[in-house]
């Protein structure tokens, strides 16, 4: 969610709303932070040698054949990806030294319309970009029937996930 | 008049642009960080927005008057209390208890440069100026002191078209709504500008019909969960809001909801879903089951709650298919215990492959005399729903009307 002004004191996790992605610079000790992703698909990118890091929710796989794309790059697994690695670079990031972690894509409905799962095209278009791209994927929690909260922090790189079913609890990648 | 789906997303984005510069201008004004919550382009009638009102928070608004390229009525609103404090954050010696001359016009001046955010906004839009009359300080608890005068403001059963967005600030309990109402005839002149040649649209009056007539599936939904649970409950609120795929998660509550979840098929198809929070959802297993279960949501609960979806389901859709003339099927109910954003969230996706944004009919059922809720929304296919209306002949909903002549409040508290 965008904010406007001035950043307060002892900060609030930015909200990261569907559709949206935000990247923090080094000096950044906000967390960003995703509710509730059922199908949808959190995306974090993060060059540890910088510290540079950004958060993505994205809401369907395929930007690329999609109208809206260029105005809203947030929206689509691909896009997202690309345009969050973009701004990246640009605050300093080293290209090869990003790497990924995805959560969510989860599958709650079997309704006939979602065919093989709405939230498995996400994780497979997301996993498909970052490979083209040469990004590693070294955490995921992806896919099952849960919703999930995710809560990411620029200055360590740490992915906080959190479900629904109290069982598993806190998961961190 | 007939609704573009491309101009209706056009303006709503303005809409959402509107509220992000009105809410950068108070950052500006106040240091008070802010941000935009939901922007929402919704369908309402009088008597809802009467209800929305009477919350028994005073109010404080600042109204001005448009015309030029678009007639109506801009109001910010807030509460009596965020509006002293902002007013306390601006004038050093203001009263922190009332409206003086002095911070009553700082009030205003907060409020008219929110309000020329919202405006300058359209403006943009629709390539021309809009005139601005001079500002209204109002104070009130209803709706009356701030819409009773205002002629585009609809009569109970009126449906209006009305852009609705807040603006919160981070941090503090301030918060903001704005709210534009256009009048009918100026908002029909600009839709038709901004429709697009190939559209066919929605007619106005088939939709304000269609949805009076779709209250007759709320309240059968509504009965239902009183005949099964023996909790008296009837329908509290009935909305109809036109809002981008993205912001439909944003609106539900954070917190764990249980419900189930249906695929319509036929026309239109789409998906219903019918929501309770934990609380209620415990209600409804105690009641249904003779000896209820220690955890409510194990399996025997959850197919108590599927039970109970999938007779309010029927019932809903008994209620659309009927006003359409058409065949509606649902899926088998799928169960869902989880964060109230992730539940939504597929359907969005399922929809968001085609369309950018939806029609929700958003309906909630509570009981009077108890904490009982359950939402439910429907949320149809965009290309789905504008054929099954276009097909929709007015007459048939004129005749239904005259003959639905059962005493409403009966059955609301049925």
């Amino acid at each position: 969610m965008k904010t406007y002004g001035s950043e307060p004191g002892a900060p609030e996790p930015v909200q990261v709303g569907i559709s949206e992605f935000v990247v923090r610079g080094k000096e950044s000790t906000e967390t960003l932070k995703s509710y509730g992703l059922g199908s949808c698909l959190a995306i974090a990118l993060y060059d540890p040698d910088s510290g540079i890091g950004g958060l993505a929710h994205v809401m369907l796989p395929d930007g690329d054949t999609a109208d809206g794309a260029d105005t809203q790059p947030g929206k689509y697994a691909d896009t997202a990806i690309r345009a969050m690695l973009r701004r990246m670079v640009e605050k300093g990031a080293a290209y090869t030294s990003v790497e990924a972690k995805i959560a969510g894509g989860s599958d709650m409905f079997e309704f006939e319309s979602f065919g093989d799962g709405v939230g498995n095209r996400n994780v497979a278009a997301a996993k498909e970009e970052l490979g083209k791209l040469g990004v590693p994927i070294i955490g995921e929690d992806v896919g099952g029937q849960r919703g999930r909260t995710v809560e990411f922090d620029v200055g360590t790189g740490t992915l906080q996930i959190r479900t629904a079913d109290g069982d598993r609890g806190v998961t961190e990648l | 008049m007939k609704l573009d789906i491309t101009a209706l997303g056009t303006f709503y984005d303005m809409a959402r642009e509107g509220a992000g510069l009105a809410a950068g201008r108070l950052t500006r004004m106040t240091d008070v960080e802010t941000r935009v919550g939901i922007t929402k382009l919704n369908f309402m009638r009088g008597s809802e927005i009467r209800t929305e009102f009477e919350d028994g928070i005073p109010k404080v608004g600042v109204r001005v008057e448009l015309s030029g390229g678009l007639d109506g009525h801009s109001l910010i609103l807030f509460e009596r209390d965020a509006a002293l404090r902002v007013v306390s954050a601006l004038v050093e010696e203001a009263s922190a208890d009332e409206f003086d001359d002095m911070s009553r016009s700082a009030a205003t001046e907060v409020g008219q440069i929110m309000n020329a955010g919202f405006i300058d906004g359209w403006a943009d839009v629709l390539g021309t100026a809009i005139d601005v009359s001079t500002p209204e300080f109002i104070e009130g608890e209803t709706a009356e002191p701030f819409l009773g005068d205002l002629e585009e403001a609809p009569t109970d059963d009126d449906l209006a078209l009305l852009f609705q967005s807040q603006i919160e600030a981070v941090d503090t309990e301030i918060g903001f709504k704005h709210y534009l109402f256009p009048e009918q005839e100026s908002m029909a002149d600009i839709l038709e500008q901004h429709t697009d040649d190939d559209s066919r649209g929605i007619e106005y009056d088939k939709l304000a019909g269609f949805d009076e007539m779709a209250q007759q599936g709320a309240r059968e939904a509504a009965s239902n969960i009183t005949t099964l649970t023996g909790i008296d409950t009837g329908v509290q609120i009935r909305r109809l809001k036109f809002a981008s795929l993205a912001a439909i998660p944003q609106e539900i509550d954070d917190e764990m909801l249980v419900g189930v979840a249906f695929e319509l098929d036929g026309t239109p198809s789409g998906y219903l879903l019918f929501l309770f929070d934990e609380a209620s959802a415990r209600e409804v297993v105690e009641a249904t089951i003779p000896n209820p279960p220690e955890d409510e949501f194990g399996e025997l609960g959850e197919s108590a709650i599927k039970e109970l979806g999938n007779i309010m389901a029927s019932g809903f859709i008994d209620g659309w298919a009927n006003v359409l003339d058409t065949t509606i099927d649902h899926s088998p109910p799928e169960y869902i215990h989880d964060y109230g954003a992730a539940v939504i969230d597929p359907v969005i996706i399922g929809l968001g492959e085609n369309q950018d944004f939806a029609f929700v009919f958003d309906t909630v059922i509570r009981s009077e005399d108890r904490e009982f809720d359950c939402s439910i929304y429907a949320i149809p296919d965009e290309a789905d729903l504008e054929r099954a209306l276009n097909n929709l002949d007015i007459e048939k909903i004129e005749d239904a009307e005259t003959k639905a002549d059962f005493p409403i409040d009966e059955v609301e508290n049925a």
